[in-house]
């Protein structure tokens, strides 16, 4: 068995032991599209947006994008579990590489991510009636696991740099308000004013989230989007890198 | 037979911004002998635990080199990682899986496929006395039990070279005594040991070689009985009093004592003194109460680490 295969082995074993984690992890994001997405819709008076569809159609990519922010910040924060338990220096000792820790660390969670956007895109489209562009399903599935790599990796650096469980949790709440905050996630990015709008189009959450929307509702430019997505790709590299690096100085 | 183990002018320094620079190692060369229970002695902050992370790809040299079974840790960290088990100083387990679980994973990331796991785990659990505890988390154990979990993991697999890192810390008596057998078994099917401890009767009893660091250096090397011929003079007494004299104290301040231990009734005296002074103090003692019990042996390695490591005498009651 490889060293991939053993760590998404103990990951899985972890996760398996409480149950409620599962669950809330596969269906929180559809919670969050029913309370939050059904009540802006209800107060906004059922209008399209500018763009030509409903608010729930529209948040739905915004809610896969937080689900994947929320499942990589938890996984990066798991570093600090596995140091708490000194586990975490043990395993480094461990037949595998330092980029095999990293990857397998996040693969399982990146599973747990793909079969949560199944999960509420499937019930997005029963529940709420959101039109969902099934042939896109391969491009989706892509910018989850894509998306949640990267988040993953780029929160590791800082679990990895950061010794203080307090400081991360305080360093995780800055990310939240402002990555997401100033993105295409809650509302569409043109309408805002230049600085907003300039700070949007340089956060790679609003580069996710386009790409989320262009697959699960068809939305977007493509060639913007695409562009969207290649920013992405180069986002997770360095995030990866940093992560790795990050872990070699351990 | 090839050393499982060698290392050449090991150095490693930290450097922290505003602090002076501290070396950890300096400058250290030892080899192991494969199939040997190697032991790294020293008192807090002498650098043991430093060369053991460097030894286990934990920790990047300074300078220096290092072969683990042939392997540079630094250079080819996967093959060192490939061959070695490690037991770190610190309680480490994964505190949400059961006991097998942790033996599951342990297993699967070294290798083992899930019959050769179930296998092993029998022994493991028998020998570790965890039999009754196997489905439960290792969160619910106490320290004791974590440790064991954590020290039967190594037993599992089957790499050439082991480092255990105050392995014995919460262990009791028998069981302590078990594994220690173990892992004069293991040394003797050619698995190589390398340990810390400050425990020195367990070093003492445990180790073929010994190298006693100080001030991240070497202070002393060799095996138990070449370490004691370092002791050069080095007379241990004990005596037990039928009631302890009160003038004890003053009474053998004349011979310079290494180290007086006084527990109850009973005084444990080390000196460093030709024989014939020996006998006057013995005499003397003599002179002191009635005695129940006296005797005189060379050092023991105690005596020695005291000696190599402590800048002043040290007394205790």
């Amino acid at each position: 068995m490889s060293a991939l295969s053993a760590i998404m082995y103990r990951e899985g074993k972890i996760r398996a032991t409480n149950l409620t984690f599962i669950f809330w992890d596969l269906f929180y994001p559809l919670g969050y599209l029913l309370v939050f997405g059904v009540g802006m819709t209800q107060a906004m008076g059922m209008k399209p947006l500018a763009i030509g569809v409903d608010y729930n159609a529209f948040f739905l990519a915004g809610v896969l994008g937080m689900a994947s922010f929320g499942i990589a910040s938890n996984t990066a924060w798991s570093f600090f579990m596995d140091r708490d338990n000194g586990i975490f220096f043990e395993m480094l000792t461990y037949p595998m590489r330092r980029a095999e820790y990293l990857l397998g660390k996040g693969l399982f969670n990146l599973l747990v991510s793909i079969a949560q956007a199944v999960v509420t895109v499937m019930l997005a489209e029963i529940v709420l009636d959101v039109p969902i562009r099934w042939s896109s399903l391969p491009l989706l599935a892509a910018a989850v696991f894509i998306g949640t790599a990267g988040w993953f990796f780029f929160y590791a650096i800082f679990a990895l740099m950061i010794r203080r469980n307090d400081v991360f949790n305080t360093v995780t709440s800055v990310f939240y308000f402002i990555l997401l905050f100033a993105s295409s996630m809650f509302y569409p990015v043109e309408p805002l004013p230049t600085p907003l709008r300039q700070l949007s189009w340089a956060n790679p959450i609003t580069w996710h989230v386009d790409v989320l929307r262009y697959a699960t509702i068809g939305v977007g430019q493509p060639a913007i989007v695409w562009l969207e997505a290649a920013g992405f790709l180069i986002f997770t590299a360095a995030a990866f890198a940093g992560a790795l690096w990050a872990l070699k100085q351990q | 037979m090839a050393d499982a183990i060698v290392v050449h002018d090991l150095r490693k320094t930290f450097t922290r911004r505003g602090q002076p620079e501290v070396r950890a190692v300096d400058g250290l060369t030892f080899s192991v002998r494969r199939g040997s229970i190697f032991g790294l002695l020293g008192p807090n902050g002498a650098g043991k635990t430093t060369t053991l992370k460097m030894l286990t790809t934990l920790l990047r040299p300074t300078s220096g080199e290092i072969t683990v079974e042939g392997f540079d840790p630094v250079k080819d960290p996967l093959e060192v990682r490939r061959r070695i088990s490690v037991v770190i100083q610190e309680s480490a387990a994964d505190l949400f899986l059961s006991v097998v679980d942790n033996f599951g994973t342990f297993g699967r990331f070294h290798g083992l496929s899930s019959s050769a796991i179930r296998e092993r785990m029998d022994d493991v659990l028998d020998q570790f006395e965890l039999r009754s505890e196997a489905n439960r988390k290792v969160m619910d154990l106490s320290g004791g039990f974590k440790r064991r979990v954590q020290v039967a993991k190594v037993f599992m697999i089957d790499t050439p070279v082991v480092f255990l890192d105050e392995f014995s810390t919460g262990m009791d008596p028998i069981l302590k005594r078990s594994v220690m057998a173990r892992l004069r078994q293991e040394a003797t099917r050619g698995r190589t040991i390398v340990l810390t401890t400050q425990i020195l009767g367990e070093a003492e009893e445990l180790c073929d070689d010994i190298l006693i660091m100080r001030a991240g250096r070497q202070a002393a090397r060799g095996d138990i009985n070449t370490l004691k011929l370092l002791s050069g003079g080095l007379y241990e007494i004990s005596v037990t009093f039928a009631a302890l004299p009160e003038s004890l104290e003053n009474a053998i301040a004349a011979y310079h004592p290494h180290r007086v231990e006084v527990t109850q009734n009973s005084a444990l005296i080390t000196v460093r003194e030709q024989e014939g002074r020996v006998l006057d103090l013995v005499a003397h003692l003599g002179r002191l109460g009635r005695v129940l019990r006296i005797e005189v042996s060379g050092a023991s390695l105690e005596d020695i680490f005291i000696e190599l490591t402590a800048a002043a005498p040290e007394v205790s009651t």
